[in-house]
C-alpha cells in the first residue's frame, strides 16, 4: 500500500512509519474498545498516514464525525476525540460529553489535539465544566505528511491566508517544527536558502530550535544537501495560470483533495459493463486515488496534456502486444510465465482504461472554445502583449485570425483603455466569480497593478454583477497584493520575465527540453529560482531578487565532525524545496522534470503547506458573509 | 468591519444603518471607492424594497445584475431602464444582460425592438 513512498531518492516511508508509531502508542494508552470521533477536516490527511485496518488492529470499533448534540450510541469503553485546536470545536465536544454523562453510561473520554494542544482550548473545556471528564489529553504532532515519493504536504488549507492576510504565524511555527522532525529523521540539512518574509521567519525559528537542542546532536548522515524556502508571495502569478500538465488539469477541472479525485461516473459506466455485466449504472461519483504507486499514472501525470494522448496510445499498443504473446507461448514453461504476469498486465490494462476515460473527459474541456479563449488571454498577459492601450483591437484581430466567431460584444468600443475585453465579456455573462478574480489578478500582477481607473472599473463591475458582499473579498485580494492600483509607472515584470526567461516561445509539449512546457510556454518563476540556485547560483540574478518582495538569505548549519558527506563522483545533490503558502501540480511537475535532467545534478524533494490551484487558492482568500434573508 | 455585522442583520432598517456607519468608517480611512460602493449598495437596497412593495417581486438581497435580470424577465422594462441609468451600468454589459434575459423567456418581439 505504501510501497511507492520508498522508491524515491529519499525514503519517505520512514517519516510515515514514525507518524504511525506515535498514533499506535496513543491508541494503546486507552485500553479496551474505542470509538473515534473525527473532526471532519482531519480525516483526509489521516487517510494518508493510516488506513482503517491499522485503527482496527488497535480495537477501534466505530468512527463518527464530530457534530453538536448527542453522541451516537456505541458500545465501547473509550471515546476519543481527534480534533484541531479550535475553540468552536471545544464547545461541540463539551456538548457531546455533557449529553453522554446524562445517560450514565460509564465510558472514558480522551482528546487528541492535532497538531498541537492549546492552553486556550483546555481553558474553554474547563469553563464548560468538562475538562475533568477527560482521562488523556494529548497532542499528535502531524506536520508534514508524506504525500508521494517526492512530495510532502502539511495539508493546511488556510496557510496562505493566515500568513499573508491575517499575519498569523502559527502555520510558520508548524512548518519549522515539521522541518525539525524531518531533520531528526534524515539528519541536519547543512545549507538553507530562502527568499521572502515568511521564509526568513521559518529559518530563524529553525535555527533557534536548533540552538535549544544543542546538546542532542543527531548522529545521522544527512540525506538532504540543502533546503530552499520559498514564499508564495514572491510568485503570485504561477498559481493564477491554468495548469496544463495532466495532473494539473485533473486538479483544475475536478479538484484533487488529499490525493483523491472524484470523477463523474458516466464515462466509467461503459467499461464496467464489459467486465461484470448487469451492474447498475453508478450514480455516485467515482473516487480514485492518484499517486505514483500506479505505474502508468507516474509516467503521464507530469506530461503536458498535449503529450498525454500519444503516451496513452503507445502504452495501449505495448499492452495489447503483451496479450498477443499468449499465442506464441508453446511450452508449458512459457505459458506458466505468461500466466504469472497476467495480474500485473490486467492491472495495467484497467489503469490504462481509467486514464483514457479521464483524458477524454478533460479533452472535452480543453478543446472547448471557452477554455481556449481563457488561455489566450492568460498567455497575452504573461507575454505582456495585451497589456497596453492597443489591447482591444489586438485581441479582436486575434479572434479573426483564429477563425473564432466574433460576437456582437466585441464591436462595442471601449471608453477606458487597458480594460480587457474578454474579462468584460465574462463578467457580463456572469461567469463564475473565481474565474474573473483569477484573470483580473493576473492582469494586475503582470502589470504591477492596474491603473486606478481600470481598477475601480473592474471592482465596480464585479460588485454590481456578483453583489456588494464581495467587497470584503476584493479587500483581501488587495491586501495580499494580488490586486492593486498602480502606484508607480515602473513595471518590473518585463525585466523579471526577460532575465529569468519566463516565457519560451517554442515550448516543446511532446518532448520537453525546458520547464516551460508545464504551462505551454510560461516557466514558473518559483521553479526558475530553484533552477538558477542550483546553477549558476543566485549571485547572478541579484538584481531580479531585489525586485521580488522579501529578503533573500543563506544560512549554514554546523554538522558534527565526521558526518560530512563524501560525495561520490557523479552523485546528485538532493534539495528539499519548501513552498510556504502552497504549490501547484504544474510546479511539482517542473521540479520533477529538473530532477530527471541528465546534466541537472540536483534532485528535488518537494514540501509545501498545501497543494493548491488558482481556484482553491482564491477561494481560501474569499470572504462570504452569510447574508440573512431580509 | 461593520460590513460583516450588517449581513447578520435580517431587518432592513438595521442593516442600512450599519452600512451607513461602514460608509463613515470608509470615509475616515479615506477609502473613497469602498465608501461609494457601499452607498450604492444602500441605494440598491432601498430601490429593491420599493419595488417589492409596489409589485410584489422578491428582489431584496439580489445583486444589481440579478435585479436587472429579474426585472427584465418580469417585463418591468421601465424600472430596469431606470436602474441602468441610475447606476451607470456600462452599455456592453447591459446589452448582454438584456439579450440573455429576453432570449431566455423567448420574448422575440421585445428583442426586435432594439
Amino acid at each position: 500500500m505504501s510501497a511507492h513512498l520508498s522508491y524515491g531518492r529519499v525514503n519517505l516511508n520512514i517519516l510515515r512509519e514514525a507518524a504511525r508509531k506515535d498514533l499506535r502508542e496513543f491508541l494503546d494508552k486507552c485500553a479496551g474498545s474505542k470509538a473515534i470521533v473525527w473532526d471532519e477536516y482531519l480525516t483526509g490527511p489521516f487517510g494518508l498516514i493510516a488506513q482503517y485496518s491499522l485503527l482496527k488492529e488497535h480495537e477501534v470499533e466505530k468512527m463518527f464525525t464530530l457534530k453538536g448534540g448527542r453522541l451516537p450510541t456505541a458500545d465501547v469503553k473509550n471515546i476519543i476525540f481527534f480534533v484541531r485546536p479550535k475553540l468552536e470545536l471545544m464547545d461541540i465536544i463539551a456538548e457531546n460529553v455533557i449529553s453522554a454523562d446524562k445517560m450514565h453510561s460509564p465510558r472514558d473520554f480522551h482528546i487528541l489535539f492535532v497538531p498541537r494542544r492549546s492552553m486556550l482550548c483546555e481553558q474553554r473545556l474547563k469553563e464548560q465544566g468538562v475538562l475533568g471528564s477527560f482521562i488523556n489529553i494529548d497532542e499528535y504532532i502531524l506536520d508534514l505528511i508524506p504525500y508521494d515519493s517526492d512530495l510532502l504536504s502539511m495539508e493546511s488549507e488556510g496557510a496562505f491566508r493566515e500568513c499573508y492576510l491575517e499575519s498569523d504565524q502559527t502555520s510558520l511555527y508548524h512548518t519549522a517544527k515539521g522541518l525539525m522532525t524531518l531533520q531528526a529523521l534524515y539528519g541536519t540539512i547543512p545549507q538553507i536558502f530562502g527568499k521572502g518574509e515568511c521564509a526568513r521567519h521559518v529559518a530563524n525559528m529553525m535555527l533557534r530550535m536548533k540552538r535549544e537542542f544543542a546538546g542532542s546532536q543527531t548522529q545521522i548522515l544527512p540525506v538532504f544537501d540543502s533546503l530552499l524556502l520559498l514564499d508564495r508571495n514572491i510568485d503570485l502569478l504561477t498559481p493564477l495560470a491554468t495548469q496544463l500538465t495532466y495532473e494539473g488539469l485533473i486538479d483544475e477541472v475536478y479538484g484533487i483533495t488529499n490525493g483523491y479525485v472524484k470523477l463523474p461516473p458516466e464515462k466509467f459506466a461503459a467499461q464496467k459493463k464489459q467486465g461484470e455485466a448487469g451492474k447498475d449504472l453508478p450514480t455516485e461519483p467515482k473516487k480514485m486515488q492518484l499517486n505514483s504507486a500506479e505505474e502508468l499514472y507516474a509516467e503521464i501525470r507530469d506530461k503536458n496534456f498535449n503529450g498525454v494522448g500519444a503516451a496513452l496510445s503507445k502504452k495501449a499498443k505495448i499492452i495489447s502486444a503483451a496479450f498477443e504473446e499468449r499465442h506464441n507461448a508453446k511450452t508449458v514453461g512459457e505459458i506458466k510465465q505468461f500466466v504469472s504476469q497476467l495480474p500485473h498486465m490486467q492491472a495495467a490494462r484497467s489503469s490504462l482504461a481509467n486514464h483514457t476515460s479521464i483524458a477524454e473527459l478533460i479533452k472535452d474541456i480543453t478543446t472547448s472554445e471557452a477554455f481556449f479563449d481563457n488561455l489566450t488571454v492568460e498567455q497575452e498577459f504573461m507575454t505582456g502583449v495585451d497589456t497596453d492601450k492597443v489591447g482591444d483591437t489586438r485581441s479582436y484581430l486575434h479572434y479573426i485570425k483564429l477563425g473564432h466567431n466574433i460576437d456582437s460584444s466585441c464591436v462595442f468600443a471601449h471608453v477606458i483603455p487597458q480594460v480587457n475585453a474578454y474579462i468584460e465579456d465574462c463578467i457580463a455573462q456572469r461567469d463564475p466569480l473565481i474565474k474573473i478574480l483569477r484573470l483580473v489578478s493576473m492582469q494586475s500582477v503582470c502589470n504591477n497593478g492596474l491603473k486606478q481607473k481600470v481598477f475601480d472599473y473592474y471592482r465596480r463591475e464585479i460588485l454590481q454583477t456578483y453583489g456588494y458582499e464581495h467587497m470584503l473579498t476584493l479587500n483581501n485580494l488587495e491586501k495580499t497584493g494580488l490586486l492593486k492600483p498602480q502606484t508607480s509607472t515602473r513595471n518590473n515584470y518585463p525585466t523579471i520575465r526577460k532575465t529569468l526567461k519566463l516565457w519560451m516561445e517554442d515550448a516543446n509539449e511532446q518532448n520537453p527540453n525546458d520547464i516551460s512546457y508545464v504551462y505551454s510556454g510560461y516557466a514558473p518563476l518559483s521553479i526558475r529560482l530553484a533552477q538558477v540556485l542550483a546553477r549558476p547560483g543566485w549571485r547572478s540574478i541579484e538584481e531580479v531578487l531585489k525586485m521580488l518582495p522579501g529578503p533573500h538569505f543563506e544560512e549554514r548549519q554546523q554538522l558534527p565532525a565526521g558526518l560530512h558527506k563524501k560525495r561520490q563522483q557523479g552523485e546528485n545533490r538532493t534539495t528539499l524545496v519548501f513552498f510556504l503558502g502552497g504549490v501547484t501540480y504544474a510546479e511539482i511537475a517542473a521540479l520533477r522534470f529538473l530532477s530527471q535532467m541528465e546534466d541537472g545534478g540536483t534532485e528535488y524533494i518537494i514540501a509545501t503547506t498545501k497543494l493548491i490551484n488558482g481556484t482553491s487558492w482564491i477561494k481560501s482568500l474569499m470572504d462570504r458573509p452569510e447574508a440573512q434573508t431580509l | 468591519f461593520y460590513v460583516r455585522a450588517s449581513y447578520k442583520e435580517s431587518k432592513l432598517e438595521a442593516r442600512l444603518s450599519l452600512l451607513q456607519s461602514a460608509v463613515d468608517e470608509y470615509n475616515k480611512a479615506k477609502n473613497e471607492f469602498a465608501a461609494k460602493a457601499t452607498e450604492e449598495e444602500m441605494k440598491l437596497l432601498r430601490f429593491q424594497r420599493r419595488l417589492d412593495e409596489e409589485k410584489g417581486e422578491a428582489l431584496l438581497g439580489l445583486s444589481l445584475h440579478d435585479t436587472l435580470h429579474a426585472l427584465l424577465s418580469a417585463n418591468y422594462h421601465k424600472q430596469a431602464e431606470q436602474l441602468y441609468r441610475d447606476f451607470r451600468v456600462p452599455d456592453k454589459r447591459y446589452w448582454w444582460l438584456k439579450l440573455t434575459a429576453l432570449a431566455e423567456k423567448e420574448d422575440w418581439d421585445e428583442l426586435e425592438k432594439f
